[in-house]
């Protein structure tokens, strides 16, 4: 990861200057935004495959489950290979993520077997492995960035804080050996615990020890004192590489596997004929999505990660058809929720709606006392920003939208009125009857219609210029007289009646 | 009248095992304290108390949200609670019935929201119910880390609902949970018919006239309110695996739904008591998950002894069949074999034999050979009486087939699946049978 991200730093310090670099990346907002954005993308694009295919909910159970992986990497680092655990570290991603494989695999072996309906394969795989999870964590682990509040929201407001020091100018280590100046020798007793005796026991025996000795990386060096020239460091968060590095994979895989992905998630039997192997790219696809839900689990949680699979595509697949379109438009609301996600947990919606004065109404309202001073989970408040961007696209998508379909719906319910009332002016007149059937006034009766709408109806008609009221009888006028034409062809043409019947 | 038969021993059979669970369940804290050695204080038998009561709710109803495919809504309704209770806190304070209250409501809205994206959208049921998962639950932590940065609020335990705190219930809790529960299931026994019906055949339903939409939303806000009711002891995360493990469990020993609904309430109430008795074992480990690991091994045992059904008995059957085929097959050979070179006592060469049979030889012989039907002597293989017999009435049998299959229409016989392993005999009536035979004697076949 190091030498990725020094090549990266190198690459913008040709844009910015070091101090720059590091007042941007010291922002708590700039890295939050950025690593949350990152996940929303790589999340958007692999759940857009996912919702396609309808597996949206095995990103659930992968998400839980990668917890259960986390924690046994985890215990296995600290406790066998006597490593320092550390969430972000490779090895335990990589770990992690063969975790949430198996978890496919184990849902498809229960499936499989014919006992258990699919989604009650999920449904009982990962609350099972939750349920590990969380005991072995109450149980075994005492470390602050694997408690339980760490698994539901992540911690994307500190992600700026835990940093690689890159050293660009004056790098110089130092190593602290017990001769060196700086070295800080305390004296400890060898034998009072054995012996259980107190210091001042005179069978005490005593060592020097170096209390600070070991090798200082140049940054650990500036900060200790042990350097009289500044070197010139870089400190970059370690979140923002990993979901960089997530990005550019998945970036990457859909990229390059654009067209079988297509064909498989569309047709798999085609897929499968044509010898695209449509099994074993849905495990590379299923790795992927663990390896996301891995990478984002120290920012967004083990829970809210679901969120950026499931909703930006679920609101792109309401706005297009297209599959391109849909690839570019999820990662878009997905990036968009972690930009306003972010004010919005310091209590400003969408960059100029105040929580506050929202509470402040409320109180007003019901006579309450809440607090005004909106401060919440940014990851939280990034699934709401794009939960309220899919309520957006819900009501408001041209084509699949609430009030586009409604329109819709009345249009052609008014369009069938006027077509009705056409047959039947066309029907009747020139016959015997045209006298009663065409009379204006009472001919709502023979539609059962209200006198109100057959007046609309006529209204409307008039304006369109297709009929004419000629002694209290409607008439077809030329327009009319074609409008009825074309639409008996068409009910004709409908139910497979030659149209020259007439 | 056979298979009627075999159900009845079916029927005993599951009964026996829900008496025999049910007993276990009553015997938990006497069987605890001589085996365990441990001691039950107030907080641990009001919380095994509970866990048991709701196991009990949480299975009956988990029946039909497993039976209805519906496992995964139970997930995200519970997960929909959450901000339900962070509202009803900031309204009404730390009341538990009002933090219930609120949790319904939260889930129910949910719940409504999935059916309208369904009904007005192409958006598909797995891709709702994570959209209201992820945003209910992202709405619930948000509130709850409000209310967590105001001053001084007695916010302590909220966030218990997440992952469930056991100890923290107390009598008047379970008094709660047992009311509400009551109620649930005297609707359960109220509308059993109608459930039945939408859950195994809706569209029938509404042609008879019961009003399916109606049934559908009180089944679901039952399973609302085992949920809701669980919060407090297995946290909104775990809820699912309570309400669906046991029915999954159940649905393994019977295909009747009533057996099924009693014995998926005597597991949860096993797995809640047992899950409460282990965590009370050491401090550290919680309740709520350890009730749904021990569900989850009820779950295990089912599929794999589950009699009919479970895997073992699968594939005990699978070996059978494969076994009875080979000595069929086998059998077969040899008394052709016989008959083409004499009598039917003719020993056949054990190299012919395998040549012929193949891999399946070996295993029809040893099958043959421990029935009796065949000795093997120093010429090969020989039939004995029993199996000359045997063999007799299986190509006799085979021949009837034969002409049932040219003749069933020309004799008037009744039509019938050609199962060739059955006896047609056994299956046909007596004076059909004896049409059929008719024809055999007259030599049709040769």
């Amino acid at each position: 990861m190091m030498p990725l991200e020094r090549l990266l730093i190198e690459f913008l310090l040709t844009f910015l200057t070091r101090e720059e670099l590091n007042a941007f990346l010291r922002s708590p907002q700039n890295t939050a935004t950025l690593v949350g954005g990152l996940i929303a993308v790589s999340g958007a694009l692999l759940g857009t495959f996912l919702l396609l295919r309808g597996l949206s909910m095995t990103s659930d159970a992968i998400s839980h489950t990668v917890l259960l992986g986390i924690v046994v990497a985890f215990l296995l680092m600290t406790a066998v290979f006597r490593v320092e655990g550390d969430t972000s570290s490779p090895w335990l991603i990589v770990g992690a993520s063969l975790a949430g494989l198996g978890t496919v695999a184990l849902t498809e072996m229960l499936y499989r077997s014919g006992l258990v309906r699919q989604d009650a394969a999920l449904g009982l795989a990962f609350p099972l492995l939750f349920a590990i999870a969380v005991i072995l964590v109450s149980r075994f682990v005492d470390d602050a960035h694997l408690d339980e509040d760490a698994v539901l929201v992540g911690e994307i407001g500190l992600a700026w804080a835990n940093t690689n020091s890159h050293c660009f100018e004056n790098c110089d280590s130092v190593t602290v050996a017990e001769d060196h100046p700086a070295a800080k020798m305390t004296r400890q007793c060898v034998n009072c615990r054995e012996l259980g005796i107190s210091p001042r026991d005179e069978r005490a025996e005593f060592i020097e020890v170096c209390g600070n000795c070991g090798f200082y990386s140049p940054a650990r060096a500036w900060s200790a004192g042990l350097l009289e020239r500044e070197p010139a460091l870089v400190f970059f968060p370690k979140s923002i590489s990993v979901a960089l590095v997530m990005t550019l994979l998945t970036l990457a895989f859909v990229l390059l596997f654009y067209k079988e992905l297509k064909l498989s998630t569309f047709d798999p039997a085609l897929a499968k004929a044509l010898g695209f192997r449509p099994g074993a790219l849905n495990y590379a696809l299923m790795a992927l999505v663990s390896l996301v839900a891995v990478g984002a689990f120290d920012a967004v949680g083990s829970i809210l990660v679901i969120a950026f699979f499931i909703i930006p595509p679920a609101a792109a697949s309401l706005l297009t058809d297209r599959l391109a379109l849909m690839l570019l438009l999820s990662p878009l609301i997905g990036a968009a929720g972690a930009v306003f996600g972010y004010d919005l947990a310091r209590g400003l919606l969408f960059g100029f709606l105040p929580i506050g004065d929202a509470i402040a109404l409320i109180n007003r309202l019901f006579g309450l006392e809440l607090v005004e001073e909106w401060d919440s989970s940014i990851s939280a408040s990034m699934v709401l920003v794009i939960f309220l961007l899919f309520l957006l696209a819900w009501v408001f998508s041209p084509r699949y939208g609430l009030i586009s379909t409604a329109l819709r719906r009345v249009n052609s319910r008014r369009l069938f009125d006027d077509q009705v009332v056409l047959a039947h002016i066309h029907n009747h007149q020139f016959t015997a009857q045209a006298a009663t059937e065409l009379r204006v006034a009472t001919l709502h009766l023979h539609f059962r219609w209200t006198r109100r709408k057959m007046g609309r109806v006529l209204a409307r008609l008039r304006a369109l210029n297709c009929i004419r009221i000629v002694s209290g009888g409607a008439v077809l006028t030329e327009r009319g007289e074609e409008r009825a034409h074309r639409f008996r062809a068409t009910m004709l043409e409908a139910h497979n009646m030659p149209s020259s019947l007439e | 009248m056979k298979p009627q038969r075999a159900l009845g021993g079916d029927d005993r059979r599951v009964w026996l095992i829900i008496a025999a669970m049910a007993v276990v369940a009553l015997l938990f804290i006497p069987l605890s304290q001589a085996l365990l050695g441990l001691r039950f204080t107030y907080t641990v038998r009001v919380v095994a108390l509970g866990g048991s009561i709701l196991g009990v709710l949480s299975g009956a109803l988990g029946c039909f949200a497993v039976l209805r495919g519906e496992s995964l809504l139970g997930d995200a309704l519970s997960h929909a609670a959450l901000p339900g209770v962070a509202i009803a806190f900031l309204l009404a304070g730390r009341e538990l019935s009002a933090l219930l209250i609120g949790a319904g409501i939260a889930s129910w809205l949910g719940l409504r929201f999935v059916s309208a994206l369904l009904a007005t959208t192409r958006i598909k049921r797995d891709a709702a119910l994570g959209i209201v998962l992820a945003s209910w639950f992202a709405f619930g932590i948000a509130l709850l880390a409000y209310i967590q940065s105001i001053p001084d609020a007695s916010q302590a335990g909220l966030d218990h609902f997440i992952f469930g705190q056991a100890a923290a219930i107390i009598e008047s809790d379970v008094m709660l949970v047992s009311a509400v529960g009551a109620i649930a299931l005297l609707v359960l026994f109220l509308f059993w018919k109608e459930f039945k019906l939408v859950t195994f055949d809706s569209e029938f339903a509404g042609a008879n006239g019961f009003r399916v939409g109606l049934i559908n939303t009180l089944l679901s806000t039952l399973i609302v309110v085992t949920i809701v009711l669980g919060l407090q002891l297995a946290g909104v995360i775990l809820m699912v695996g309570m309400v669906i493990a046991p029915g999954i469990a159940a649905r393994q020993w019977t295909h009747k739904l009533d057996q099924m609904v009693i014995l998926a309430a005597v597991f949860g109430a096993f797995a809640g008591g047992l899950g409460a008795v282990i965590s009370a074992l050491d401090r550290d480990i919680p309740t709520g998950p350890m009730i749904i690991v021990v569900a989850f091994v009820l779950v295990l045992i089912s599929l794999t002894l589950a009699p009919g059904r479970g895997l073992i008995w699968r594939r005990l059957r699978q070996r059978q069949n494969q076994r009875a085929f080979a000595a069929r097959n086998t059998l077969r050979d040899l008394y052709r074999y016989a008959l083409a070179h004499g009598a039917a006592n003719k020993p056949a060469p054990d190299s012919f034999i395998r040549g012929v049979g193949d891999r399946s030889a070996a295993l029809g012989l040893r099958q043959l050979r421990s029935e009796g039907h065949v000795t093997l002597g120093a010429a090969g293989w020989q039939l004995s009486e029993s199996g000359i017999t045997l063999a007799r009435n299986d190509l006799r049998n085979q021949r009837l087939w034969d002409l049932y299959r040219r003749y069933a229409h020309e004799l008037g016989l009744p039509a019938m699946a050609e199962e060739r392993g059955q006896e047609i005999a056994a299956l046909l009536p007596a004076d059909a049978l004896a049409r059929l035979q008719a024809k055999l004697e007259e030599g049709a076949d040769s």
